[in-house]
């Protein structure tokens, strides 16, 4: 039920205010993006190794939002999204490496591999829907664990362990006023950081539309009532499938730039049963079926692994306490278990989510006032 | 709660959105922040390593780094005019526990920014250099690995197509290698294995790109000479027990199995698992298995007498000249042997100093053309240099056996003749 | 290939199967009760099995006669038993308990939470490298002639799954415990109605499924002789799928899944090859759900209007 405005004021301990400040509000996600363009030109370090681990985060937010459509919107679990990450990286690579004769061009490649992950995954939704709950986790789970030992094995095909390589840049021998552009791509890391935030961003807009279209909707219903749904006369199979392909056409994105950013598909561990839970966690702490707190989510969990743990490791380094190398004594020692105690702690705190979406936030508030 | 959703007020909105603006926003300007940017020190070189510090290869990667360290420390941190800082950088990640792709990508860009990097050791795995050697290429940053093998990264025309020039994509050189490429061991193993009298033969591999690669030179190599290949498989590295493949390569009865892999990938538990399904044949391993972890993995009386292992250069007991000194003060800091690759580490990293003193000014393009250059170096793996594509001419290699739950020396393998035949450079 | 040869496959899937149904029984049991995928029942196994390492190198167990190595495997059984069962215990008290009324998946969450936890003290309990468990039985085939192997370790396997899932089927059937199991894992708000007190069945229901764990770790390192700290994983997908295969929430199910995926892999590694077991375990587990999407044994359950 659509609560009258003032409740909200009251929960959020925040008052309504007119203006600059309520738009930004509102439009958080511009000021974001806005602040993460402009960073390149103040933060020489986005010229390095930072922008490429911000733009492997940036992947992996986009690779969440695809999840989060299935777990958060619909509220189908999914073990195996890296499998769909995978798919997308590997039809990239199969579309543009010299070892087979198509080599598209980078944006035909994504426009077709991201098109044909969305096939698969219909075509793995239509025979498991009837299954419910963590009957179809597991044969997600199943159907990731089948596609990595597949890319192992089709050696002809995936290049087996050595995975496909090297996947140009985009704009490969294309000259933009005298830059070759696949070249500026492969030199600074600054040109993938601006084209996976640009995904991003396109991403982030496309989900806030579909959130609140007639689909976004239908896909919550069926997630809260599935009879229910059906009564009011919405497709229960068509919307779910609907939510298969979207969430693997979004992995498959995520899996095109992958492939572009590494210029390598990695082997098929890349796409393993870790990476999948590890994004699922991400979306499930920053809070379900919310675009924020997906982000969010990412942000922390993967930002811990590639960005503070190497950077508190040489840290420790730099100063010296450690000059026999315990591991006792190193912060990648403590790896696992800081991360695990993290994900307790905040889900003790937070069942929710850090940023729980506003439906589910209303739907808590209600049931425990 | 109704799935309708209420009109979009304004407030209403923002009830949720407005915590997100004020938490992103600061967390991502802090994760642009953490990686603070200093002028470069023009008497300070730094070297960096990338090896997996996490996860199971640590033991391997931590003899490695103690050599490297050994060697900066004997060097009193000095070269030629410069102060020497070392950096160890990690290619794994605790959620991966293995190397993983973008941390190794990571690790190479982070050295590239670093004005004072001026050489990098690794990486450990094979695949792992693939995805480094374009990226360091472009900066002509000298890389220097202790542990590949994987021939497609030096040697044209021996890969797959397009190697090695697609991590060349300067098209001037800047990797090197301190340790054999797997064009000597597996074919010299299987000659050695057809000395040895064996006749039929079960291939096993691991289906990673080291062992994966050596099992099948091995595998072809057989067929050449001669030796009937029973089967040849691919295990999962992470599966637990091997007890009906060994139930099937007892049915086909070889006189020898061999095993493409390395500790990681399970070669305990396959050396373990050969032995309850009481197939008696020898038991044959590549380098990657030359370690301590291995015998005690797989339980010494399962190995003794039967498990052969090659490896490239002469054990650490064996070595003679500043290797056996190397072994001296290795024994007396850490009250060990030093593990197979702690040597390579060393020479790694003594190499790295050597090209540093010879261009003697702090230009990449100038140290990795000085590395390149060491055609003569006598170092604790003896006396040796680089060849035109990186790769080590030392072609020593040499076959141990367990015995007593410790390898033994057992002989050194001919590898001039055996490479001509094999009509190997 | 021989009869035998298929014969010989069929006792090693069997007796892999019988492992891994013990391991799977601690899923279904928690699943039932509070609908949640345990993720760190896996790696509880590995903290399992590194005490039952400790414990035997620190009593020299390999180098005892055949009577204390009897002796001492019961004993292993029982403390890694005990250990396990009060470590699940106290997880479920501190980490899960707090979470009863949050949404579904936020227990999902800290499950995977707790498996890191407890790797990160695997790691520092036994080290990075994978650590061999000694050879405690003779190796001595018991069956007659040359064809066919089987050997005091895998009667073992056999000896202690065998009587543990008698007791727990006697105990949830017929014990007052079991049934009030039964009645929470129905329906949890009707059973405290009735005057079941649901925290204590949820607690022994932990203390159980983790006691089993404990069971299946000793064996573990008896049977496949090695121990490492990431084996928590692989046992944990495994064994989880058998469960979910025979039907999650269901005890005989979960013994019937376990035995059906280790002869899969067994059969499918001896026919197909090995390298292709991950894929046909999990094609062949997909197939049977889309026909069966309640599983082998499990209960269809409508939903509720």
């Amino acid at each position: 039920m659509p609560r009258p405005a003032t409740a909200v004021d009251v929960a959020t301990g925040l008052p309504a205010r007119a203006g600059v400040l309520a738009w930004l509000r509102e439009r958080w996600e511009i000021v974001a993006l806005a602040v993460l363009a402009l960073a390149p030109l103040v933060v020489p370090a986005l010229g390095g190794a930072l922008g490429g681990q911000m733009t492997t985060l940036f992947i992996y937010c986009i690779l969440a939002l695809g999840l989060n459509v299935m777990v958060g919107y619909t509220g189908l679990v999914h073990l195996g999204i890296a499998a769909f990450f995978g798919i997308g990286a590997y039809l990239m690579a199969i579309l543009t490496v010299p070892m087979y004769p198509f080599q598209i061009g980078w944006l035909a490649a994504a426009v077709v591999s991201v098109l044909l992950t969305a096939g698969i995954g219909l075509a793995l939704g239509a025979p498991t829907l009837r299954l419910r709950g963590d009957y179809l986790a597991i044969v997600t789970l199943g159907f990731g664990e089948v596609v990595k030992v597949t890319l192992r094995n089709l050696e002809q095909i995936t290049g087996g362990m050595k995975g496909l390589n090297p996947v140009p840049p985009p704009g490969a021998g294309v000259k933009v006023a005298g830059i070759d552009l696949g070249l500026a791509f492969a030199i600074d890391p600054r040109w993938f950081y601006y084209l996976s935030l640009l995904a991003l961003a396109g991403v982030v807009v496309a989900m806030r539309r579909l959130e609140h279209s007639r689909l976004g909707r239908a896909w919550v219903a069926v997630r809260e009532d599935e009879l229910a749904a059906s009564a009011m006369g919405i497709s229960a199979t068509r919307v779910k499938l609907s939510a298969f392909a979207m969430s693997s056409a979004v992995a498959g994105l995520a899996g095109c730039l992958y492939a572009g950013s590494l210029s390598t598909t990695a082997d098929p561990n890349a796409y393993d049963f870790n990476r999948s839970i590890m994004v699922l966690c991400a979306v499930i702490l920053g809070g379900l079926g919310s675009i924020p707190g997906t982000l969010l989510g990412v942000a922390i969990l993967v930002g811990f692994d590639t960005v503070l743990a190497p950077w508190a490791d040489s840290l420790i380094q730099q100063m010296n306490i450690n000059p026999l190398g315990s591991s006792l004594l190193s912060f990648s020692g403590w790896r696992l278990a800081i991360f695990g105690l993290a994900l307790v702690l905040v889900m003790r705190y937070r069942p929710e989510g850090l940023v729980p979406s506003r439906r589910l936030a209303a739907e808590l508030r209600e049931a425990h006032p | 709660m109704t799935w309708f959703d209420p009109p979009r007020t304004g407030a209403l909105h923002s009830a949720v959105m407005n915590p997100t603006a004020r938490l992103i926003a600061p967390l991502f300007a802090c994760l642009l922040l953490v990686t603070a940017c200093r002028p470069a020190d023009p008497g300070l070189v730094k070297i960096v390593s990338s090896l997996p510090r996490t996860g199971s290869a640590k033991q391997q990667t931590d003899a490695i780094v103690r050599g490297l360290r050994m060697a900066i420390e004997e060097a009193e941190g000095k070269v030629g005019p410069f102060r020497v800082e070392y950096l160890d950088l990690d290619d794994a990640t605790a959620a991966a526990g293995q190397w993983t792709s973008e941390a190794e990508a990571a690790n190479a860009r982070r050295a590239l920014q670093d004005p004072d990097v001026v050489a990098y050791i690794g990486t450990y795995n094979s695949g792992a250099a693939k995805v480094s050697m374009p990226i360091l290429n472009l900066g002509d940053l000298l890389m220097v690995s202790p542990a590949n093998t994987a021939v497609g990264l030096t040697k044209p025309g021996l890969g797959e197509p397009g190697e090695p020039n697609v991590y060349r994509p300067t098209g001037r050189l800047n990797y090197t290698r301190v340790v054999p490429a797997d064009d000597l061991q597996g074919p010299l193993s299987a000659d050695w294995a057809q000395e040895r009298g064996v006749k039929k033969v079960y291939i096993l591999d691991d289906s990673e790109v080291y062992g994966k690669g050596i099992a099948d030179l091995f595998d072809e190599r057989c067929r050449e000479i001669g030796i009937e290949v029973l089967g040849h498989d691919s295990i999962d590295a992470k599966a637990q027990e091997f007890k009906s493949l060994m139930a099937s390569v007892k049915a086909a009865g070889p006189d020898l199995v061999y095993f493409g892999g390395t500790t990681q990938s399970k070669g305990g538990q396959l050396a373990k698992d050969m032995v309850s399904a009481g197939i008696t044949a020898l038991l044959m391993v590549p380098d990657g298995c030359r370690e301590q972890v291995f015998i005690d993995s797989a339980g010494a009386a399962n190995l003794e007498g039967r498990c052969f292992v090659t490896f490239g250069g002469l054990p650490p007991e064996k070595l003679t000249g500043k290797g056996s000194e190397f072994v001296e003060r290795y024994k007396k800091k850490f009250g060990e042997l030093p593990e197979a690759y702690a040597v390579y580490g060393y020479e790694a990293a003594c190499v790295a100093l050597q090209a540093i003193r010879d261009a003697g000014v702090k230009d990449r393009r100038g140290i990795s053309d000085a590395a390149l250059a060491i055609k003569d170096f006598d170092g604790a793996l003896g006396r040796w240099g680089f060849d035109e594509n990186g790769d080590t001419t030392m072609r020593t290699l040499t076959v141990s056996v367990v015995k007593n739950g410790k390898f033994e020396f057992e002989e050194v393998l001919d590898a001039n003749a055996v490479g001509d035949e094999a009509g190997l450079r | 290939m021989s009869v035998q040869f298929f014969l010989q496959q069929c006792l090693i899937g069997l007796t892999n199967g019988a492992l891994i149904a013990l391991v799977a029984l601690g899923y279904t049991m928690v699943y039932g009760i509070i609908g949640l995928i345990n993720f760190a029942h896996g790696d509880l196994i590995m903290l399992g099995a590194c005490l039952a390492l400790s414990i035997v190198t620190a009593l020299g167990l390999a180098a005892a006669g055949p009577t204390a190595t009897w002796l001492g495997i019961a004993m292993l059984v029982v403390v890694c038993g005990l250990f396990c069962g009060g470590l699940n215990l106290a997880v479920d008290r501190i980490v899960y308990k707090p979470l009863r009324t949050a949404p579904k998946l936020a227990p999902l969450v800290s499950a995977i939470g707790v498996s890191f936890i407890f790797m990160n003290i695997g790691l520092f309990w036994i080290g990075p490298a994978d650590r061999s468990f000694p050879e405690l039985l003779p190796a001595a085939n018991l069956l007659p002639g040359e064809g066919l192997q089987f050997t005091w370790k895998d009667l073992l396997v056999v000896l202690v799954v065998v009587p543990l899932m008698v007791a727990l089927s006697l105990l949830v059937k017929s014990t007052r415990l079991g049934k009030a199991m039964r009645a929470v894992s129905q329906d949890a708000t009707a059973a405290a109605l009735v005057g079941i007190d649901v925290d204590r069945v949820i607690a022994a229901t932990f203390f159980i499924g983790g006691f089993l764990g404990g069971a299946a770790s000793v064996i573990y390192g008896l049977y496949i002789n090695t121990i490492g700290f990431q084996m928590g994983f692989q046992n944990g997908l495994y064994a989880f799928t058998a469960a979910v295969l025979g039907g999650i929430g269901s005890i005989p199910g979960a013994v019937v899944g376990g035995i059906v995926i280790g002869l899969v892999r067994a059969l499918s590694s001896a026919y197909v090859g090995e390298r292709w077991t991950g894929a046909i375990v999990f094609a062949i587990l997909i197939v049977i759900l889309v026909f069966r999407p309640e599983g082998l044994l499990g209960r269809r359950t409508r939903e509720k209007v």
